[in-house]
This record gives C-alpha cells, sequence and structure tokens, in this order.
C-alpha cells in the first residue's frame, strides 16, 4: 500500500516537473532568440554574417520547400545508422573476444584506449586515398571513430559483473549461449548503455565532419549542405543546418539513449538514492 | 546420534567423502582448510554446520555445489559422483544473489527458463513458491525494492521452484537483523515440514544453528574437518534459551572455545 502511494507521489511529481522543464526551455530559448535579435540590431556584422533569426527561419523554409534539408537529414542519418551499426557488431565482437582470450584483451584493450581518443578527422584524410570520395570513406571514418568505444565498453563491462550473478545463473544450470543471453548481456547492460551512447557521439562527431571533407555531390549529407552553402555565403543556410544537426542530438540523446537508460536505471533501483 | 547403520548404507542423499582442500598464499604458505572431511546426509536431514571464520565452513558448501573444486575426495548424490554444479544442489548465498534486471517473479522464474519449461508452466510454479514465502504482493517489484530479509525469501522460493534435492544455504541470514532473522527461520522450518527438502545450512551464529537443524556439525580450522556432531531432536520451532537446548549449547561452546584458543596462540605465535 505504502509503496503504491509513493509510485503514485513518483509519477506525479514527474509531472510536475515536466512541466517545469518544458517552461524553462521556453525561456531559454526566447531568452536566446532575443538576444539574438538584439546582436542582430546593432549591426557590428553585416547581414551575410550576421542573418537575424527572421532570416535563419526564412532558410529554413526555403532548404525544406527545396527538399535539401529533407535530403541532406536522410542521408546523413541512414550514413549514421548503417556505420554505427558496423561499430556495435564488430566492436562487440572484439569485445568479446578479449574477454574470452585474456591476453589479447589485455593488449587489445591498452590499444583501443589510445585509438579512442584519435581525432576522427585524421581518420577522414586518411580514407580519401584508399576508398575515394564515397560512402564507404565515410562508412570507414564513422566506424573507426565509434568501435573502439564499442570494445572497450563490451569488454570492461563483462568483465565488471559481479561474480555473484555468474556463480548463481551458472548453480541454475546456465551455461554457453544462455548464461551469455540471460545473464552477462542484462547485468552489462547499465554500463554498456553510457559506453554505446558515448560510442553513437564519436560517431555523430565523425560523420558530420567526415561529410565536410569527403564531399559526394550524387548524395548530399548534412555536411555537404553546410560546406556548399560556405562556397555561397549563405551563412543562413550553414546556421539552419547547425540546428538541424543540434536537433538530431538531442531527439538521439533525450529521446532514445535517456529513455532506455532511465528504464534500466529505475529498474535497478539506481535512481532512486533516498531509498 | 546419527548411527553406523546409516553411514554405511548407499541409500544417502549426499555424502561428502574425504574431501581436502588446500589454499596457496602468495607468500608460498599453504592453508589447509578442508582435511579428509567426510558427511553424510540422509533425505529431508537439516544439518547445520557451524564454526568461526575461516574454518572452511563456506568452502566446504561451495565444493557440495559444485562451484568450487576439491582438491581431492568426491561428492555424490543419491550415489552418484557430481563433479560439476547443477541445479539438483543450489545455494542460497549470503546477499546480491538476486538479478536486478528481473522481477521477482522473473527471478524465481529464471531456473526454470534455462531448463526449458512452458512459459505457463513457469509462471505456475514460481508463483506457488513465491505464496509459500509470502511474498504474493510482491511478485512484480524489482529487487532494490526489497528488504534484506525479503530478498533471501526470494532467493529461496527461487531455488525451491526448480526443485533441488538439496538446498545449501550459506549464511543466508546473516546480513538481516535479529527480529527479522527470527521470522525467517520460522518460515524457512515451515518450509522444510512441507517441502521435506534436504537443508545444509553454514552459519557461524550457534543459536541459529540450534534453532534450526535436527543435527549439527561444529567444524574446525585447527583440524579442517569434523570436530564434533551432535544431534538435536527437539520439536522445532525452539526456545535456544531452554534448558535442553542450554545443554548442549555449553558443550558447543567448549568445543568451539578451545578452538578459540588454539587460533589465538597461533595468532600470537606468529
Amino acid at each position: 500500500m505504502l509503496e503504491e502511494k509513493t509510485q503514485l507521489d513518483k509519477r506525479h511529481s514527474r509531472a510536475k516537473l515536466d512541466v517545469t522543464d518544458a517552461a524553462n526551455v521556453a525561456l531559454f530559448l526566447a531568452a536566446f532568440l532575443g538576444i539574438w535579435q538584439f546582436v542582430f540590431l546593432l549591426r557590428i556584422w553585416p547581414e551575410f554574417l550576421m542573418p537575424s533569426p527572421a532570416m535563419v527561419l526564412g532558410s529554413i523554409t526555403n532548404l525544406v520547400a527545396n527538399s535539401s534539408l529533407v535530403v541532406g537529414t536522410g542521408v546523413t542519418l541512414l550514413r549514421l545508422a548503417a556505420g554505427f551499426l558496423m561499430s556495435i557488431g564488430i566492436g562487440g565482437a572484439v569485445g568479446l573476444a578479449m574477454v574470452k582470450f585474456p591476453g589479447f584483451g589485455k593488449t587489445m584493450s591498452s590499444f583501443a584506449v589510445g585509438l579512442l581518443t584519435f581525432p576522427s578527422i585524421a581518420w577522414a584524410i586518411f580514407a580519401i586515398l584508399p576508398f575515394g570520395y564515397n560512402d564507404m570513406a565515410i562508412l570507414f571514418v564513422i566506424v573507426m571513430a565509434s568501435v573502439f568505444s564499442v570494445m572497450i565498453t563490451t569488454y570492461s563491462s563483462i568483465r565488471n559483473i559481479p561474480p555473484i550473478y555468474l556463480r548463481a545463473a551458472s548453480n541454475m544450470g546456465a551455461k554457453g549461449f544462455a548464461l551469455f543471453q540471460h545473464v552477462m548481456i542484462p547485468a552489462a547492460t547499465p554500463s554498456l548503455i553510457l559506453g554505446i551512447r558515448q560510442a553513437w557521439s564519436f560517431a555523430w562527431h565523425a560523420l558530420i565532419g567526415a561529410e565536410i571533407l569527403i564531399t559526394i555531390t550524387s548524395e548530399p549529407g548534412l555536411g555537404y549542405v553546410m560546406s556548399s552553402a560556405r562556397n555561397f555565403h549563405f551563412m543562413g543556410d550553414i546556421i539552419t543546418v547547425m540546428i538541424t544537426i543540434f536537433a538530431i542530438g538531442i531527439v538521439f540523446d533525450r529521446v532514445l539513449f535517456r529513455k532506455v537508460e532511465e528504464k534500466v536505471r529505475s529498474r535497478w533501483g539506481l535512481d532512486d538514492r533516498s531509498e | 546420534m546419527i548411527t553406523a547403520e546409516y553411514r554405511q548404507s548407499n541409500s544417502m542423499l549426499l555424502q561428502v567423502r574425504e574431501v581436502s582442500k588446500t589454499y596457496l598464499y602468495a607468500n608460498n604458505q599453504k592453508h589447509v582448510v578442508l582435511n579428509r572431511v567426510s558427511i553424510d546426509i540422509n533425505d529431508g536431514e537439516f544439518v547445520t554446520i557451524v564454526g568461526s571464520s575461516g574454518c572452511g565452513k563456506s568452502t566446504l558448501l561451495n565444493i557440495v555445489a559444485g562451484l568450487d573444486r576439491p582438491d581431492s575426495g568426491t561428492i555424490l548424490v543419491k550415489g552418484k559422483h557430481k563433479t560439476s554444479t547443477d541445479p539438483g544442489r543450489l545455494v542460497i548465498f549470503q546477499e546480491g544473489a538476486l538479478f536486478p534486471w528481473l522481477s521477482v517473479l522473473e527471478n524465481v522464474e529464471f531456473g526454470l527458463k534455462l531448463a526449458g519449461v512452458p512459459k505457463s508452466e513457469q509462471m505456475q510454479a514460481a508463483i506457488r513458491f513465491i505464496d509459500m514465502v509470502q511474498l504474493s504482493k510482491f511478485a512484480g517489484s524489482y529487487i532494490y525494492q526489497l528488504s534484506g530479509g525479503m530478498k533471501q525469501r526470494v532467493a529461496i522460493a527461487r531455488a525451491l521452484t526448480m526443485n533441488p534435492d538439496i538446498l545449501l544455504m550459506d549464511e543466508p541470514f546473516a546480513a538481516v537483523d535479529m527480529q527479522t532473522r527470527e521470522m525467517l527461520h520460522n518460515q524457512l522450518l515451515q518450509i522444510h515440514d512441507e517441502t521435506k527438502k534436504t537443508i545444509l545450512f553454514v552459519t557461524h551464529n550457534l543459536n541459529e544453528a540450534l534453532a534450526l537443524g535436527t543435527r549439527l556439525i561444529v567444524l574446525s580450522p585447527r583440524l579442517g574437518s569434523i570436530k564434533r556432531e551432535f544431534s538435536i531432536n527437539l520439536p522445532r520451532p525452539r526456545d535456544v534459551e531452554s534448558p535442553q537446548i542450554t545443554v548442549i549449547k555449553r558443550q558447543i561452546l567448549k568445543e568451539l572455545e578451545e578452538e578459540f584458543q588454539f587460533v589465538r596462540r597461533e595468532n600470537t605465535v606468529r
């Protein structure tokens, strides 16, 4: 009974929190747009360098109308999905091999840690010669930027599973793939999510950079739309793409990762510090 | 007392045969934890093992469970050699062995899911044992929402669901407060009555051992083996302050005191 009540309270306070959050965001946005407009009105910079919010809105409608924003977003997201899934596949497999063969794991993890901080833009330059200006080069950059993060996360998340779970599970008859599927993966999930989220942000950074450097006119991604806008001095278009990139980042982080993470954390009871 | 006739029979549920285990420390010092320990346990018995920490009682339990390997000696269940762990000998760990990513119901169903039992049967069995440990209201709760005592009841239900030959309990109530522990004792005795499961229960708490077991084994850290065995044929639940229990308790305390003095001597010599 008591439990039900506290859960209701929690839900109630969460709803209240959502309203406050929305109000805060609206206030922040209003202030941001206000300052922007104010700076614009000071006329410190010429219009083509410092467009007003209304002018950027014009760019947005323009880019939506000629469908380059939609196409760009689609192309970029497809690349992201393909590259990131490859990263998860390769990084996950190598990470598991690292757990399975400790000698390999130890060596590989110091190697991977080194590559983790390696600037992804350097991979873009590296990729152009062997692959040329095409999707393969961009995919390569995404994978190189995020695969080591997935690898290390897989390796450390599984190694850090409390041994008692594995002992209890094997005592109950879990072995081989069943142990992996029903115990190791769920036990490693809270830490896996954090790592995958980090890998995602690496992939996202790398992708936009790669699209700017590796120009593919036939498949214009967001990075390309941005860099071609620069050639024509279309600051409004540049800002439009930046807003789009920002929005995609927020949607992925807030809606996708945060939701999954919250669900897992509440199951494990990692959120209720008061209890 | 358990008679010689029992020992010779092959109908024993669990036979621990001359099990030895030595740990090697970093400084190459050997520590003989178990030295040719033999215990026979009959079907339906509730055997408690008491001994100070470091006497090897948990090691013994892990070896019986197949989670740890003996250096020599064998474990037989119903006359069959056992070398690896299996759900016939389930351990109730001291704490923390429930899966936080599953609800209470899913935790209790877990073993049956592994065994490939149909979903409806999993649920039926799980609900039956969740009822038995009186946690029906919490079937949908997650582990962090439960108190320490409730968690151990879930662990017991999870083990019972798999219908093991023997329950191996490794200081399962060491981390709960005294009042809760007493309640858990009564519940465990009721379960023992109801299911007639064989239980091997390890504890350092003498009162706990006296309250629960039909047989009490004192394990000696000095010998690495059984110091003495007591048969306690008193009805349960028991009052551990009663004169009959006190008589037994005094004898056991005497045995334990000798061990304690030995350990103290050894520590001062070192």
